[in-house]
């Protein structure tokens, strides 16, 4: 037998030795992954979401927000619930540039923005007719009624023009309390 | 006399007990999908602010006392931190050199207003159309929040005791939401 033909045979035999994995040192892995995640680990009270291009003020603030209706104002438009309800006229490029409303948007004076006036008065009407069919009690047995709180989500560079509005709008559709949402610093 | 050592038990202690990592390990990786997937990686904070509302009687209410009303008029060079009823005189805090306004100085000034006044907790914003909400958010935690660093506050508690503060001015309102152009 030649010599090429016994290395080859002595190759197959060590390929069909079983093996077995040390899994020891993979296993101090997932452990040391596991401590670092339960360390940070922190889930959210609320399903407030953002989108894509928002960049949201950091706050040094510790009160966490609980769930609520949500507003997203972007350089693009304003959403509520999900749903896209203004596009602004002239998308921000830079800084410099104001959001801009279009007429048909706006009543009262330039005051109010009506589609989103709309939305949140059909939001109020849903939420008191299901409170009415179905009452909810709070621990000392009143009823709960509806809340009115709006949280706004909006961009860092969105100017106070445009919030105002969104805020007369929120007070014009009897909703008390807005809620400023920002991101939380990390230390 | 001395047994000679028994040659079934020297060879069944020399063998090696391997434990079995492969379904820990499935636990591991089970654990370890269901934290990522149920993590939260931006954390948000907020602040809340009362809609203002007019009602005549606590209007009338209001203004047999007269209130501090602390406000704070947030402009295109300045924040004037002025009372409605002049109870502290006005003060001009200039914007910093970038156009934002100076949250340090205007902390420092809400701080000497909430010793002298320890018992109030409203300010009323009114900032101009421009102001971002990148300066609001600074401002609102400048008016808010009590740093560690700064000088300790008192107040008489219900008690009587006096028991030291832990925020500035919490109660934060809007005082221009009703006009609709820039009367800064």
């Amino acid at each position: 037998m030649s010599r090429r033909a016994l290395q080859r045979r002595k190759a197959r035999r060590k390929l069909n030795r079983p093996f077995e994995l040390q899994l020891t040192s993979m296993l101090d892995v997932l452990v040391i992954i596991l401590v670092f995640m339960l360390k940070s680990y922190q889930t959210s009270q609320n399903n407030l979401a953002v989108l894509p291009g928002l960049k949201l003020p950091i706050s040094y603030s510790t009160s966490e927000p609980r769930d609520s209706l949500q507003v997203i104002i972007t350089s693009e438009g304003i959403t509520f619930e999900g749903k896209r309800l203004v596009d602004f006229q002239t998308p921000v490029a830079s800084e410099d540039q104001s959001y801009q409303f279009s007429t048909k948007d706006l009543d009262d004076g330039g005051r109010r923005i009506v589609p989103l006036f709309d939305a949140l008065v059909q939001v109020k009407q849903q939420t008191e007719m299901l409170r009415a069919k179905y009452p909810l009690k709070d621990s000392a047995g009143n009823t709960i009624g509806f809340d009115g709180i709006m949280a706004i989500t909006a961009d860092r560079r969105v100017p106070y023009d445009t919030l105002r509005k969104v805020l007369f709008t929120a007070g014009a559709a009897e909703f008390r309390v807005l809620r400023f949402i920002a991101q939380r610093r990390d230390y | 006399m001395l047994r000679r050592p028994s040659r079934r038990n020297r060879s069944g202690g020399s063998e090696l007990v391997e434990l079995n990592l492969v379904p820990m390990m499935d636990a591991f990786v089970t654990l370890i999908g269901f934290l990522l997937y149920t993590m939260a990686f931006l954390s948000f904070v907020a602040t809340d602010s009362p809609v203002p509302t007019s009602s005549p009687t606590e209007l009338a209410e209001k203004l047999k006392t007269e209130p501090l009303q602390l406000t704070l008029s947030i402009n295109k060079s300045e924040t004037l931190v002025w009372s409605a009823f002049k109870k502290i005189p006005s003060t001009s805090i200039p914007h910093l050199p970038d156009g934002s306004p100076d949250t340090k100085l205007i902390h420092e000034k809400l701080i000497e207003i909430k010793a002298q006044f320890p018992q109030e907790e409203q300010i009323v914003f009114a900032p101009s159309s421009a102001t971002s909400y990148d300066s609001l958010v600074r401002l609102f935690d400048a008016a808010k929040i009590l740093d560690p660093t700064d000088p300790p506050i008192f107040k008489a508690g219900s008690s009587g005791v006096e028991e030291p503060i832990t925020y500035l001015f919490p109660q934060i309102t809007f005082g221009n939401l009703l006009s609709s152009e820039d009367d800064s």
